[in-house]
């Protein structure tokens, strides 16, 4: 096969399968950076937003803290229309809510609001991205790492001359493959 | 003008399938199934390790990191039993926390000696720690735990090895196959 046949199968090689890779290039990517963030303490949580406010209450009167003192403190706090359930433990009770919950430590009436949103959309690429699915995912995941892998070696030969692979391209190459290991050299 | 329409669609199908996730079966559930209660569940784990067992409790906790595990007590949080994602299931997503579930699946041991321990601490003492290491406790923050927390529960589990006059120390939980919230 002459060099020029081989040249426009690569492109044209490059080309669908870039095509094919977009949504999912997409997907790892934007999940990717949310993960790495969480990963770094920038985030609580990769799916939810979550926000905190600091309250004092008053303390249970008999000491228990039961279903009428978990209300008493929704209704201080204007949740009470999210309760979901409650539990205790040694010296506080947890609340649960459908959006978050409140931490009461019952030696001071310290109380915290977690309050979570939903990252809609996000959530569902963490989920793809972590591979909660399993089953025919993991076949599907392979498949689109294959085709990276393939898109990678392909691009090196999309150009000719000066800014093809045997000139600015190598350099550029070269650069993408250093920057890691170095990384690599230094943190480990 | 066609393209774009079928480019909407596409984008409409995947909002729609995030829209639309769930984990709750209740099917294929063996006979001979033990149950167990999250209160009396240590005193019970022991003489049903391998076997196929129903529990019923509140979720404390789940995973964030992939929402492989999850916590569920009873009332109170002394006691806190430990649930793994097993093959059918996708995630226990963090919006089951408060919920009551029931959880279908097979009780397992893990058994952790000396040189578990030893292991567990030079990973630690590593700059890059690998969250998968070491015991789950299900405790509010132990998943942002720090080196010193970590070292500091590693000793503590030497000294319960040494008391116990055993071996190992075992820690039980469930591998669920499927599960359901209750309300």
């Amino acid at each position: 096969m002459q060099i020029k046949t081989l040249r426009r199968w690569n492109n044209a090689l490059h080309r669908d399968i870039g095509y094919l890779c977009f949504g999912m290039t997409l997907i790892y990517a934007i999940s990717g950076i949310v993960l790495n963030h969480f990963k770094s303490g920038d985030f609580l949580h990769p799916d939810y937003s979550k926000s905190f406010r600091e309250y004092t209450v008053p303390l249970p009167k008999a000491g228990n803290a039961d279903q009428t003192y978990v209300f008493s403190v929704l209704d201080k706090l204007h949740e009470r229309d999210h309760y979901k359930s409650y539990i205790t433990g040694e010296g506080y009770v947890q609340i649960f809510l459908t959006n978050g919950s409140v931490y009461v430590d019952l030696t001071n009436g310290q109380a915290q609001l977690e309050t979570k949103t939903t990252r809609y959309v996000i959530k569902e690429f963490n989920m793809l991205h972590y591979n909660n699915l399993k089953k025919f995912y993991t076949w599907f995941s392979d498949l689109f790492a294959a085709g990276l892998i393939t898109l990678a070696i392909t691009g090196l030969f999309i150009l000719r001359g000066k800014n093809g692979i045997i000139g600015r391209g190598a350099w550029l190459t070269a650069i993408g493959i250093i920057i890691p290991a170095l990384f690599l050299i230094f943190y480990m | 003008m066609k393209n774009i329409s079928f480019f909407t669609f596409v984008i409409l199908l995947f909002l729609i399938s995030a829209c639309n996730q769930g984990n709750d079966k209740s099917s294929g559930i063996k006979a001979d199934t033990a149950r167990v209660a999250v209160l009396t569940f240590e005193r019970q784990a022991d003489t049903l390790v391998n076997k196929a067992v129903i529990i019923e409790g509140t979720v404390l906790h789940t995973c964030k990191h992939g929402g492989k595990r999850m916590f569920i007590v009873d009332g109170t949080d002394s006691i806190r039993v430990e649930i793994t994602a097993g093959e059918k299931i996708t995630k226990f997503d963090e919006s089951l926390i408060g919920s009551r579930v029931k959880v279908y699946g097979t009780l397992k041991e893990e058994r952790i000696d000396a040189k578990y321990l030893n292991e567990w601490e030079a990973e630690v003492k590593k700059p890059a720690e690998n969250h998968d290491a070491g015991v789950h406790s299900g405790a509010k923050g132990h998943e942002d735990q720090g080196v010193q927390d970590k070292l500091d529960q590693i000793n503590a589990l030497r000294a319960d090895l040494k008391n116990s006059g055993k071996d190992h120390l075992s820690f039980y939980s469930i591998e669920a196959m499927n599960f359901s919230v209750i309300k």
